[in-house]
């Protein structure tokens, strides 16, 4: 057996089968290795163990009770099952051997802050760290991803590690994903979408609580910025600055922390997350700071940059900041957007300027250049800012979504399935569901029988919810004759069977599973609104 | 989706309905009603793993209901609660016998 010591380490190699023909020599040769030396710890390098039977588990169970610090590493993806399934792996250090996987001329699809990704295949993505003593990040970023998924954020988690080149990275199934980055800069028409969504992510995002220590807590790492800040700002705007960050009052809700497009991905028609690394809680408003930088802040003094990292231009960049502000906080007025914008200036500028003195921006001409204005801005902006704080409009708050789709029968499925998942993402009860499902069924069937008959057309399903209480808002629209499904009598229910008329049934129906129904009939549209508290 | 279990023993028709009987799934009931009901003189329709019942699904039963006074009797059996409801909302449980 081949054992090396390295300091207080030892590292043995096993090889070949461990069974009960063999299992007592290897116990004894370990022990033989280590001696009367005590390790500080003890690695059994499993790389050529081809097999290993109870037997041989057993003699890694006594080892480790005479050797507390034992792990086993590199095994083959066969054997660490075998350690997997029998709970070893839970037990002890358990490491598997990584697969090396090159990502020569393979397509980048993402960055953030602590590494980049890359597709691989059709199928797989890799995300290479930064750090090439990845592999604890690795294990940061697996578990928040679980956490986050588990808390109802969409993302991807990765399956397997790899060696790439001298670095680790992880690989994550990603069909046919396209980022919102590549959607911005290919197909320009889609800008309102990909905002609307883009948008829709963040709040999901922040309203998302999480439980108390799961998550680092984002308010403290600005305050250590703007500590540094203290040795390089004038005396009043550097007190100012820690005043206003120590004023942001703790928060448990989800801020992603480099949340920008290319970190948002389209998989077939469902958004979702990537590169989770710096999920933390705390207020909004530290999630807007990071975003100011990705689009404006790190190219405002070079507009080549942005083109460079996410592929669109500076403009469309500054635009798509602007409308995310306004979706984000649910007004146009210019007034509040440039408000809130000047707080998250002064985040940006903060780390911005911190970030590259601490690469030794000061001794370098142009980037003091560059630190210099960011100074100045950051004074200007101290001066007329008296709080970070700022409020979202509850308008804005609303979960709201519209389906637009071809009034015919058949697409009843669809629409049913559109409103069920808008209803599943707030809770609501079976009986509730149904009881909808049923109004929604009678409306768009109504819709799509008469209203452009014998033509076709389109029709609008929008689902809005508000909270406090809960309360579903379904609205029709269609562009057909005027009618109104409403003004038909209720049928007689007290009939009997052979006096009944077949039909009639549905609006009656639709009327009592609903808390109201109203029907208008404006600019050219039937508007039909069904509405419900849950 | 409506999946239609058919067991027949003479003159007496069970059908075990799971899914929903929606306005799509609907015609389907119509047309099983309609090519086995010759003959039959008790007809049962089996809830147990029905999901849905919308108007278009009332309509079937109202006109098998119908068929079903001329020649013999029609009974549904193991109707959830949710279901049950919207029978009481639309009169549905005075015609139909639920058992």
């Amino acid at each position: 057996m081949n054992a090396v010591w390295e300091n207080d380490t030892i590292r043995l190699t096993l090889e070949g089968r461990i069974d009960s023909g063999n299992s007592a020599d290897v116990e004894s040769e370990i022990i033989e290795a280590i001696g009367d030396r005590t390790p500080g710890s003890v690695a059994l390098d499993a790389e050529r163990l081809e097999y290993i039977s109870s037997a041989g588990l057993r003699i890694i169970l006594r080892l480790r009770k005479r050797y507390p610090s034992l792990k086993v590493m590199n095994l083959s993806a066969e054997v660490y099952e075998v350690f997997e399934m029998t709970g070893f792996t839970e037990m002890m250090e358990v490491s598997k051997a990584y697969r090396v996987v090159s990502i020569e001329g393979c397509e980048e699809i993402g960055r953030g802050a602590n590494g980049s990704i890359y597709r691989i295949d059709k199928d797989n993505v890799v995300k290479v760290y930064n750090n090439p003593d990845a592999l604890e990040d690795i294990q940061h970023e697996r578990e928040v991803a679980r956490l986050a998924l588990i808390l109802g954020i969409p993302t991807a988690i990765s399956y397997d590690v790899v060696r790439v080149g001298d670095s680790y990275g992880s690989v994550f199934e990603m069909l046919n994903a396209e980022s919102f980055s590549k959607i911005l800069a290919t197909e320009p028409d889609k800008f309102e979408w990909c905002v609307e969504e883009y948008v829709d992510m963040l709040k999901r995002i922040h309203d998302t609580a999480v439980p108390a220590g799961k998550l680092p807590d984002m308010r403290e790492t600005v305050i250590s910025w703007a500590e540094f800040m203290q040795d390089y700002l004038p005396e009043g705007p550097a007190k100012k600055l820690l005043a206003m960050v120590e004023a942001v009052p703790h928060d448990d809700h989800m801020i992603h922390g480099d949340y920008h497009t290319k970190n948002l991905e389209l998989q077939d028609d469902e958004v979702l997350l990537i590169d989770m690394d710096t999920l933390a809680v705390g207020n909004p408003v530290f999630e807007l700071g990071s975003m100011f930088n990705a689009y404006v802040g790190f190219s405002e003094l070079d507009h080549e940059i942005i083109k460079k990292f996410q592929g669109f231009d500076f403009e469309t960049a500054s635009r798509f900041w602007r409308r995310t502000l306004e979706c984000y906080l649910g007004t146009t007025d210019d007034d509040v957007i440039r408000s809130v914008e000047d707080k998250a200036r002064i985040i940006g500028y903060t780390r911005l300027i911190r970030r590259s003195i601490r690469r030794g921006g000061l001794e370098d001409p142009a980037r003091k250049a560059e630190i210099d204005h960011w100074t100045e801005e950051l004074i200007e902006l101290l001066g007329k800012t008296d709080t970070l704080l700022f409020e979202r409009n509850s308008s804005g708050d609303k979960r709201r979504d519209e389906l637009d789709i071809e009034a015919v029968e058949e697409n009843l499925s669809e629409v049913i399935a559109f409103v069920d998942k808008k209803l599943e993402a707030v809770g609501c009860s079976m009986k509730s569901q149904m009881q909808i499902d049923l109004a929604v069924e009678e409306i768009f069937v109504n819709i799509a029988k008469y209203a452009y008959n014998p033509d076709k057309g389109r029709a609008i399903v929008r689902v809005e919810v508000s909270e406090e209480p809960i309360q579903v808002k379904i609205t029709f629209i269609d562009h057909g004759k005027p009618y109104d499904p409403l003004a038909k009598d209720d049928p007689d229910i007290s009939l009997s069977a052979d006096d009944r008329p077949i039909g009639g049934l549905g609006i009656f129906m639709a009327k009592q599973s609903m808390d109201d129904i109203s029907y208008e009939y404006k600019d050219g549209s039937n508007i039909l609104t069904l509405t419900k508290n849950i | 989706m409506l999946d239609i279990k058919k067991n027949q023993d003479g003159s007496k028709l069970e059908l075990s309905l799971s899914g929903r009987l929606d306005t799509i799934t609907a015609p389907q009931l119509e047309e099983e009603i309609k090519a086995e009901i010759d003959g039959i003189t008790e007809l049962v329709f089996d809830f147990t793993d029905l999901a849905y019942v919308s108007s278009a699904g009332l309509r079937v039963l109202l006109s098998a209901q119908k068929s079903m006074n001329e020649k013999g009797s029609m009974v549904v059996r193991n109707v959830s609660e949710e279901i049950q409801e919207i029978f009481d909302v639309t009169g549905f449980s005075d015609i139909l016998t639920i058992e």
